[in-house]
């Protein structure tokens, strides 16, 4: 992963501002092609980055949240004039069904920003962005992230432990399993409160807590972090003029009105599209890159 | 000039009269590599404490401590935490962050280095402990030991000029406290660190040591070069003496009488160091080695080294408890006696379908009243197979067989209800209450309905595990053999017949082995099985009954100890590596002192003759007892062993090897 | 109260208003999402600013640290009975133990970290919060008698009885309004009602599993937190 992705070997600043653009946009902007767009990119960056073995078990799921999302406008939206039929009392509305599909897009691509957010937002990564915003609490994150993995072992040790000596979380019936699994969840309390000492001693023995402490991280700002943040910030900045300007205006109610298709709106949408198809194009032209290193050595 | 200099140091905690530290005095001249031993609960660690003011224990000192000619309470904790280095006992909890890189920086940051020099120090320190690797690892994914070496190079990014290891390797498997130990010496020459360091392993850390120390119930009883620390303490009767490496108790205990009066310059270390010292002996005795012993002796030959004649020396340095409860496999007629209580047939065992076998056609079988030791590398599989064997793992193929039952697929807790107990390796994974008692209390629930019968269960196993004294302790305001024996008392409140045990001796010293050797031999006198996972092949040589090498998931070989060790050339004891090709079949200490003491006269070798003396009464006691050995007598024993090795007396013996 | 925290407090008081100031003035499609997005993150900032102006010693980190990660992990002792997370309780027993602030810090990490290894999404910043201010509310109801009473003492059922509404009604309630903002064009009581309804039975659930875990958890972990502060010397009783 590290250093092998073009995109995601950015400086951690870089991209958590492209996610934050990227994200907020398709929330803010319900046009429909934004909205394709934007799943387009999400989408293909999600494949990008996780493999389609991967994303195979992911998808489904995001699927039927869409059509759920798609559906629930229609039925408990009754705004529009195009009426299209009946459901029970109440119409079904061509426009309603409409909002209810840019919503599922919007949605979908929420959270398929949000998966590859979550593959390349390491912890390394957020601490860079925050170690020096926020110290302390970064210091806490980065030590929840520690203990985490320690406690979930710990607490398959503990469970097989107390079984070793008769006590099983696994049978029996429902009030001893529960009660039996808050002996497992006491005994690790207890364990990590009390070996949390050891834990502040060496904080303590490193110096934690003296004046002036730094926030290391292992990644340096180059000239093309800059590039990327100038062409990123100067895409967003189109968008929203654009989008100021009523360029990108779509209204779902009472009729599916598209405002304008001016050269703003094209322009805006140009730039849209390379900002959300950016990741992936740099990724692939890389690894072609990389391939005709491989076969011309 | 001392980098390190304490003064008449006292020390008692607060809110108690007991003084934990005694008038110590000492210094450390930059550039040593000094080690302090003592057991547990001597003081060391509240000692080393007092090196460092942020980790000094609330309590009333007083005396001095000087750090560079300066009173350490007038140095800045920012200076402080850049010149003293520290590293605790367990590698866990001192880590604090989650990625190795930023526990590197972690002291660096606090200390307010600019960026950019915390990358060149990161860079340097990962290189010097090889390190670059792993440098992006998420911090659990390592093993313990380079936990450890993290540790030890998060403190080095911070260049000290001090480094206090406070017993570094009592949480690590043997080879990677072997190679902790030679990191901190490679610190020590390549660096020029001051290294102070609390070890139990002096096997290891004796020969690396430029001084020693040596504490005693918070006083400092020793304080020199390790060629002589060990003549002092024996002079003195510590019970440290049974913690020293093999050969340097070898050569105490042939040269009492030199040592006792001026301390030899070449005393024996090492491994090497020793089989040149033994060999010089035995020339002396006038026998020349090997040649003349191995045409004499045969495998089926040997005998538990407690048949042995008692030496008449007054300063038998060797085992604290004579190693004699081996009889029973060895002992052809109760064998056929015997049932068999655990059995594995052909057994395989992977954790997911596309991993590795772990197990692989595993067979094992354990009767009825026998301490069997599963002897294996660390990660080779040995916990997997107490999983499999209590149901905790199902294998794929193969039959086992547990007090008549199949643990793969008796129901809830059916196995355990019939009798099955297991120690787990880490006694906390047990305690939740605010004291032991509570917790015994609780583990006695389910057996015992009625109040009072449950307290006297429980007053009962804790006699039994020794822990009445601390009935009223929080658990974690105890030691960790005494946790360790708490826990076992825990495992005992369900009325085993079987027990099984994983690595129960881990961070324990020579003493609290001893004891809970003792606790545990008293168990199998009353008729319990043992089976114990370990990697501690000493304490296996010493106490099991029987002992199996586990290899690439399965049983490689097995034998009662001294037949195992025999055959073994490197996964054995340091006296069997020590006596190697010179003394054939020594196991322990005793056994080269022995064939060291006999005349050749003596119908040409020591060992065998004096065997066959003893063991005559061997014979009629094993008739006698039960299940081949005298219960009675072998409690006895043991308890006067225990007894002597708590008070310190290791000249007594004397006195109390039964078979005189 | 230190410079920057009184700037955060200027931001969070200015910017909510502002914030909704601006979704009144400028409508657009998804105003309501966004603009609530942003009131829960202000909400949050001044916590976390008076966290960091603290300046927290070693050991408040790492007991923080702690009940964070074992609020999160809880569940792995409780792989037999999916659905039933102690991590509220956790929560909820770190504000009554360790008082109001580190209440919140532990509540919201606890939401930020759980994401962050379950996956994020747009739902975080409302889940966070609603931790959050749980367990800030368990610290200002109940800390300072627990501090005085060095335990629980009779408190056991209050903090059962707070710990299940605030399941229900606090974490259920806010979290189920971000669905509605998020998957409604506009605020309907139908669409409310519907998202309510289907929550139901979770929200259900989920307060059942705080009420069992607090009763079973709740003497135990404040006794330990005690134990801990006394050894640390750690978290004066709160006045």
């Amino acid at each position: 992963m590290r250093g092998t992705e073009r995109f995601s070997s950015l400086h951690p600043v870089v991209t958590v501002c492209y996610f934050v653009a990227v994200v907020g946009v398709s929330v803010l902007l319900m046009h429909p092609l934004v909205l394709g767009v934007s799943f387009a990119g999400a989408l293909s960056y999600a494949l990008y980055l996780n493999g389609w073995a991967n994303m195979r078990k992911t998808l489904p799921g995001l699927l039927v949240l869409m059509l759920v999302a798609a559906l629930f406008n229609p039925i408990f939206n009754h705004r529009g004039y195009t009426t299209l039929g009946y459901l029970g009392d109440n119409p079904i509305t061509l426009e309603a069904i409409y909002y209810g599909l840019a919503s599922a897009a919007m949605i979908g691509s929420v959270l398929l920003w949000f998966v590859s957010y979550n593959k390349v937002m390491t912890s390394d990564r957020f601490l860079c962005v925050f170690g020096n915003v926020i110290p302390a609490l970064s210091l806490v994150f980065s030590m929840v992230l520690r203990f985490v993995p320690r406690y979930f072992a710990q607490a398959k040790r503990v469970a097989a432990a107390q079984r070793g000596i008769g006590r099983d979380v696994t049978s029996g019936s429902w009030y001893a399993r529960a009660r039996n699994g808050s002996a497992v969840l006491s005994v690790l309390l207890t364990w990590a409160l009390e070996n949390s000492v050891d834990t502040s001693d060496s904080m303590l023995a490193r110096g934690y807590g003296l004046p002036g402490r730094t926030a290391y991280t292992d990644f340096r700002w180059r000239d093309r972090d800059l590039m990327a943040a100038l062409g990123f910030g100067g895409a967003v900045l189109v968008v929203a003029v654009a989008m100021i300007v009523g360029a990108l205006r779509v209204t779902y109610y009472p009729g599916f009105v598209v405002s304008s298709w001016s050269v703003a709106t094209w322009l805006a949408l140009g730039v849209w599209t390379a900002l959300c198809l950016a990741p992936v194009v740099v990724g692939v032209v890389e690894e072609a890159k990389w391939r005709s290193l491989l076969s011309n050595p | 000039m001392a980098l390190v200099a304490v003064q008449s140091l006292n020390f008692a905690y607060a809110g108690s009269q007991r003084e934990v530290l005694r008038d110590v005095s000492f210094t450390i001249d930059p550039g040593e590599f000094v080690l302090l031993i003592g057991q547990s609960g001597c003081g060391k660690t509240t000692l080393l404490r007092h090196l460092k003011t942020a980790l000094t224990p609330h309590g009333r000192p007083s005396g001095s401590v000087m750090f560079d000619d300066r009173p350490l309470e007038d140095i800045g904790l920012e200076e402080q935490t850049r010149r003293i280095g520290f590293v605790l006992q367990n590698p866990d909890n001192q880590i604090v962050t989650d990625k190795v890189w930023h526990e590197l920086a972690f002291g660096l940051e606090s200390l307010g280095t600019p960026r950019e020099v915390i990358r060149r120090r990161v860079a340097e320190m990962a290189s010097f402990f090889g390190i670059v690797n792993w440098y992006h690892r998420d911090v659990e994914t390592l093993s313990g030991g380079q936990k450890q070496l993290l540790n030890l190079a998060a403190v080095m990014t911070m260049q000290p000029d001090l480094l206090v290891l406070d017993e570094p390797t009592a949480q690590l498997d043997p080879i990677a406290a072997v190679d902790f130990l030679a990191a901190a010496k490679r610190i020590n020459d390549e660096l020029g660190t001051t290294v102070l360091v609390t070890e139990h392993r002096l096997e290891s850390a004796f020969p690396l040591s430029d001084r020693v120390l040596v504490m005693n119930q918070g006083k400092l009883i020793a304080d020199e070069c390790p060629h002589s620390a060990g003549a002092t303490l024996a002079r003195q009767d510590d019970p440290m003496v049974f913690a020293l490496p093999a050969a340097v108790r070898l050569a105490l205990t042939l040269d009492e009488v030199q040592l006792a009066l001026t301390a030899s310059p070449t005393t024996p270390m090492t491994i090497r160091e020793g089989r040149t010292y033994l060999r010089a002996k035995l020339a002396e005795v006038g026998c020349e080695s090997a040649v003349c012993t191995a045409t004499t002796r045969s495998m089926t030959d040997q005998r538990p080294s407690a048949s042995l004649p008692a030496p008449s020396s007054p300063l038998l340095l060797t085992s604290p408890i004579p190693p004699s409860f081996c009889a029973q496999s060895q002992n052809p007629q109760s064998q056929s006696l015997q049932t068999t209580v655990i059995e594995a047939n052909d057994v395989w065992f992977r954790y997911s379908r596309n991993s590795e076998d772990v197990l692989r056609g595993l067979d094992m079988s354990v009767n009825q009243g026998e301490f069997a030791c599963l002897l294996g590398g660390n990660g080779s599989g040995k916990t997997t197979t107490l999983g499999a064997l209590s149901g905790l793992n199902k294998p794929y193929r193969g039959k086992i067989k547990l007090l008549g039952l199949n643990p793969a697929k008796a129901k809830g807790m059916e196995l355990f209800r019939a009798g099955l107990s297991v120690l787990p390796q880490d006694p906390q994974t047990l305690f939740m209450r605010n004291t032991i008692f509570d917790d015994l209390d609780d583990a006695a629930r389910a057996h015992y309905t009625d109040k009072s019968a449950r307290e006297t269960a429980v007053e009962q196993v804790a006699a039994t595990t020794e822990i009445t004294s601390l009935l009223r302790t929080h658990p974690y305001d105890v030691s960790g053999g005494e946790q360790q024996r708490a826990a076992l008392a825990m495992a005992l409140l369900t009325n085993p017949k079987v027990l099984f045990l994983d690595e129960p001796t881990k961070g324990m010293d020579a003493f609290f082995k001893a004891k809970l050797a003792s606790v545990l031999h008293r168990l199998i006198d009353n008729g319990l099985t043992i089976l114990m996972v370990s990697h501690d092949v000493e304490f296996a040589a010493l106490y099991a009954s029987r002992c199996m090498l586990f290899f690439d998931g399965s049983v490689v070989t097995e034998g009662a100890p001294r037949e195992f060790f025999v055959g073994n050339s490197f996964y054995t004891t340091a006296a069997n590596r020590i006596g190697r090709g010179l003394v054939p079949g020594a196991v322990s200490v005793d056994d080269l002192v022995a064939a060291c003491r006999v005349p050749r006269a003596n119908g040409g070798v020591g060992l065998t003759a004096s065997r066959s003396m003893a063991s005559e009464g061997r014979t009629t006691e094993a008739s006698a007892g039960k299940s081949g050995l005298d219960a009675a007598t072998r409690s006895r024993r043991v308890d006067a062993a225990t007894s002597r090795s708590m008070t310190g007396a290791g000249a007594t013996v004397k006195s109390d090897v039964p078979e005189s | 109260m230190g410079v920057e925290m009184r700037l955060t407090w200027v931001i969070t008081l200015l910017g909510i208003p502002a914030a909704l100031l601006a979704g009144v003035l400028f409508p657009f499609e998804r105003n309501y999402y966004f603009i609530s997005l942003v009131v829960v993150l202000l909400a949050m900032l001044p916590f976390f600013a008076s966290f960091e102006g603290r300046k927290p010693q070693a050991r408040e980190i790492v007991v923080v640290a702690v009940m964070t990660a074992l609020a999160v992990s809880g569940r792995a002792a409780f792989f037999m009975i999916p659905q039933f997370k102690p991590g509220m309780a956790v929560v909820i027993l770190s504000g009554v133990g360790l008082g109001r602030e580190s209440g919140f810090v532990v509540g919201a990490l606890t939401g930020f970290v759980s994401n962050f290894i379950f996956g994020q999404g747009p739902w975080t910043p409302w889940q966070m919060f609603a931790y959050g201010l749980s367990g800030f509310l368990a610290g200002v109801i109940f800390s300072g008698p627990a501090a005085r009473n060095q335990g629980l003492g009779n408190l056991n059922i209050p903090v059962i009885i707070y710990g299940t509404l605030a399941t229900f009604v606090i974490y259920g309630a806010l979290v189920d309004t971000s669905s509605v903002l998020m998957w409604a064009s506009d605020i309907t009581w139908a669409s409310i009602s519907a998202i309510f309804i289907s929550g139901l039975m979770f929200n259900a659930l989920h307060a059942f599993a705080s009420a069992v875990f607090l009763a079973l958890l709740s003497t135990l972990v404040v006794e330990k937190l005690t134990r801990l502060k006394v050894r640390f010397g750690l978290f004066e009783p709160v006045p």
